[in-house]
């Protein structure tokens, strides 16, 4: 255990850890572009610099992300020193940056703007022109990357070679004509996890097309949630507008109800600092048209009316079963549980299926499961197979993915979903819920770790909350 | 003469680097001797020597090879360094193609001492007749039973690769080498690790320039105490000088260290070229500081003489450059090279290498401004050390040794627009 003493606190460290590394651990801040907790450590950006006393008395700069602690070490993360090279490191990386904060989506949230504003602060000594580089180059057809805001720290490099393991990106040509650059054989656009380089970006050089230009990152709150796109539950931030800033131009209502991005939020227990693709699409698939209105056979109907309906058909069957949703929430599946479990032969159904052409699973994250709370559901329900038994004479189905066809001929359907589908006007009663972004909630993933997600939005109108519903169902709320 | 050779001590002829040749000059009879002894005695016997690396550096080998312990069953690289890229530097080239197996000779000697099993040879594209002839060698070893098969009767077997660089002055760094070999974009590596701990396919490398490990053969043949009678006492030994610019015989020379450097400018290359006057002298390779004629004159060449006059031998690519030419062309020129061949991996060199080009342009374009030249001098500061590897260094320190020394030149062309040197170049006579 070595100690050693930054910036005058004693500390200890690991034996075979670095200075960056011990440094972090002990909440002392060294700045750096191309280091990163997860990646290797190419030490290329130069702007982790710390002095290091020598015996001599002198000071002796070097890197701190690839520098060993060893026993009795005097480092210094401020010295004059080091503060005049992290100055000189500044103005060369700023020297051919267009500085174009104005229109970079990363403003606000950017690496190089903070550091610009602690370490240098000051106008570009060149007079020279600034080199031009590729503006807007489609790397993939989800992500745009901007040559002269990069800044070749090459951590989109490694990310692609060291974590999501497709080798997709490398660094073409030299000097300050190097650009990052897809390899030709378009592994990187097949590259599951390739978004998770725009948040390791610490420029504005790589954007997700999605996002571009769609709101400033200010106007923007994060929530935290979970992904309901696989049973692995990775807990992610849905950025949606702040209420205070909301749009109030006709037409732009829906953006002020919608998720703008979804970053992932870095949980050592599930998913580390990375999501995949499908996860950032999360827009896409919570965005589906929605089912708002209740039906009966068809017809629209108010939702107490079909409460009422619903109530009735399970208070008359004689054998009732029930199509647990594997997308609800252990709070949701819990009501059920209590309010008509008793009643109910329930099973545990899948609700999404893997989709051509999506990734199925491998070693990283995406699990074969698409399905979020499968594990908190078969907790509570039993792993049974999903089969409806002949003489069942009320199904009750929650959630998509089962085909009607399987349900005997002579059951009636309660069907609980919140998407507009063509099967809500099959079913005797239909009732709509709120998605998971209307409420609050947790899933337990395929290893047992449950996370929380927080409610974004208002819930829609004429939708019911699946929590509250099940009471109602069992006896209309009168105890 | 320049001296007692070590290396140039036979005469060159169209066969004389065939391994026929080779063996009647006494050729493999050292490698003879040296299987006889312990590896661990050729070590020491190289580091008595005191021979200092001639890549430009000067580090000695000896150190270089006590830093990897061998460990019998570990696996151990050896890299002879041909990528020999320091403009004005063609020393090797002459080795390459005129002695090739005096490198296949040491070679399997330092490959013996250090427990090595694979070599390598990576030498830089665009030589031609140097990678026929030392590829041309190595073949004559195989056959001859050198090399693929345990050697003259002991259990100690090589293989030695040619490997052809694509060109890049980077590669010739030590480990921007090695990268070029694993076959990635020859970046220079952070240290640590060093890469006689961790180098080649992560496995201890120790990495030596042809001149270096042709000097081995020699060693082991003489024995350190009689190599050491050769050249000063801090610099043992010769060293190779190729000097090119506007001399009378450019050409590669053997030099005893220790030779008077005037003299040997004077007599043994015949001088200036049609009798020009001397300006100043590039010592080792352009990434050494320029030495004035007045300079020079006192000076003898060996290590302990030149680096106290603020430069060094460096890899002993002498350039020799005559009154009026242009110091600020001249920058222009290096700059424009230390530009293309930055590989851009760390920030002070690849923009510091491009806005120093941009700004000698324009100051050549006559459009300079008075701070232009504290701007260079800022930039090299900045890369003093602060850099991966040496490059960004050796930029700087030529740009610093050619302001210091001609900083007038500088400021007249900033202020006329024009060079102090125009038109008045005229050796070609």
């Amino acid at each position: 255990m070595p100690r050693l003493t930054i910036d005058g606190r004693e500390i200890e460290a690991r034996k075979g850890q670095t200075v960056m590394e011990a440094a972090r651990d002990n909440g002392i801040f060294i700045p750096y572009f191309c280091w990163h907790p997860q990646l290797s450590v190419p030490g290329n950006c130069r702007i982790c610099v710390v002095g290091v006393a020598e015996k001599d008395g002198g000071e002796w700069v070097e890197i701190a992300c690839n520098m060993p602690v060893s026993e009795g070490m005097v480092v210094f993360t401020n010295s004059e020193k080091v503060k005049a090279r992290r100055k000189a490191t500044m103005q060369f990386i700023t020297l051919n940056h267009p500085v174009d904060c104005g229109i970079c989506d990363k403003a606000g949230e950017c690496t190089l703007q903070d550091y610009h504003y602690e370490y240098n602060g000051e106008r570009s000594v060149s007079i020279d022109a600034k080199q031009h580089a590729t503006k807007h180059h489609d790397l993939s057809a989800r992500i745009v990357l901007d040559n002269e805001r990069c800044i070749q720290c090459t951590r989109c490099v490694r990310f692609t070679r060291e974590i999501s393991k497709s080798c997709g990106l490398g660094m073409q040509n030299r000097a300050d004509h190097s650009l990052v650059r897809a390899v030709e054989d378009g592994s990187f656009e097949k590259d599951a996890y390739s978004d998770n380089v725009i948040d390791i970006c610490p420029v504005g050089a790589l954007l997700s097309r999605d996002f571009l230009h769609r709101a400033r990152v200010w106007y923007l709150k994060p929530t935290p949630s979970v992904c309901p796109g696989c049973s692995r539950g990775c807990t992610v931030n849905l950025w949606h507008r702040r209420p205070e800033w909301r749009l109030r131009s006709p037409g732009m209502q829906a953006q002020n109800q919608g998720i703008d991005r979804v970053t992932p939020l870095e949980n050592p227990a599930v998913n580390g600092p990375w999501i995949c693709n499908k996860g950032r699409d999360l827009a896409k698939l919570l965005g589906r048209a929605r089912a708002e209105v209740a039906m009966l056979k068809g017809r629209t109907a108010e939702l107490q009316g079909a409460v009422a309906q619903a109530r009735a058909l399970i208070a008359g069957a004689k054998k009732p079963v029930a199509a647990v949703s594997s997308w609800a929430s252990n709070e949701e599946l819990a009501a059920f549980k209590a309010a008509l479990g008793a009643r109910f032969t329930a099973f545990v159904k899948a609700d999404h299926a893997p989709e051509p052409g999506e990734v199925v699973e491998d070693d990283l994250l995406i699990r074969a499961d698409k399905n979020p709370n499968t594990a908190g559901a078969r907790a509570l329900f039993g792993d049974a197979p999903p089969d409806i038994p002949k003489d069942a004479d009320v199904v009750l189905v929650w959630g998509e993915g089962l085909d009607f066809g399987v349900i005997p001929a002579a059951a009636k359907i309660v069907y609980l979903n919140a998407w507009l589908q063509p099967e809500n006007g099959h079913a005797d009663v239909f009732i709509p819920l709120s998605v998971q972004t209307e409420r609050d909630g947790t899933y337990t993933n395929f290893a047992g770790v449950t996370s929380a997600f927080s409610k974004c939005f208002p819930k829609a109108k004429g939708v019911a909350d699946a929590e509250a519903l099940f009471p109602l169902l069992a006896h209309g709320g009168r105890e | 003469m320049t001296g007692r050779r070590v290396i140039m001590d036979f005469e060159v002829t169209p066969t004389s680097h065939t391994l026929a040749e080779y063996r009647a000059r006494g050729g493999y009879q050292t490698l003879e001797k040296a299987l006889k002894l312990q590896p661990a005695d050729i070590t020491k016997e190289v580091t008595d020597s005191g021979l200092l690396g001639h890549g430009g550096a000067a580090f000695p080998v000896g150190r270089k090879w006590g830093v990897m312990k061998p460990i019998p069953g570990e696996i151990h690289y050896l890299c002879a360094n041909a990528d020999e890229g320091e403009p004005g530097t063609f020393k090797d080239r002459w080795i390459l193609e005129n002695a090739p197996h005096l490198l296949v000779e040491s070679m399997l000697i330092t490959s013996y001492a250090l427990g090595v099993r694979h070599a390598f040879v990576y030498i830089r594209g665009e030589f031609d007749l140097p990678f026929r002839r030392i590829q041309g060698a190595i073949d004559e070893a195989y056959e001859a039973g050198l090399l693929g098969k345990p050697v003259l009767g002991s259990d100690f077997l090589l293989d030695i690769v040619v490997y052809r660089g694509a060109g890049s002055y980077v590669c010739g760094e030590a480990s921007g080498l090695i990268t070029s070999i694993e076959g990635r974009k020859p970046y220079p590596r952070n240290r640590p690790p060093r890469l006689t701990v961790r180098g080649l396919y992560q496995k201890p490398t120790v990495i030596n320039n042809v001149e270096s490990l042709a000097n081995i053969t020699g060693i082991i043949r003489m024995g350190a105490a009689e190599f050491r009678k050769i050249g000063t006492a801090r610099s043992p030994g010769t060293q190779l000088i190729s000097i090119s610019g506007h001399i009378a015989k450019p050409g590669v020379y053997e030099v005893e260290y220790g030779y008077p450097w005037a003299k040997f400018l004077d007599e043994d290359c015949g001088g200036m070229l049609h009798g020009a006057k001397l300006k100043c002298v590039v010592p080792g390779g352009i990434s050494t500081k320029v030495l004035t004629r007045a300079e020079i004159e006192p000076l003898t060449l060996c290590h302990e003489s030149v680096n106290p006059a603020g430069s060094g031998i460096g890899s002993g690519g002498m350039i020799a450059i005559a009154e009026g030419t242009c110091m600020v062309r001249l920058l222009q020129v290096l700059l424009r090279f230390y530009h293309h061949e930055s590989c851009g991996q760390c920030t002070p060199c690849r923009e510091g290498m491009g806005w120093m080009h941009r700004i000698i342009d324009r100051i050549v374009d006559g459009k300079g401004v008075p701070e232009d030249i504290d701007r260079l001098y800022a930039i090299s500061h900045a890369n003093d050390g602060t850099t991966i590897c040496g490059m960004g260094d050796a930029a700087g320190y030529a740009t610093v040794g050619i302001l210091n020394k001609y900083r007038d030149e500088f400021e007249h062309f900033i202020k006329t627009g024009r060079s102090k040197c125009d038109g008045r170049l005229e050796c070609l006579a």
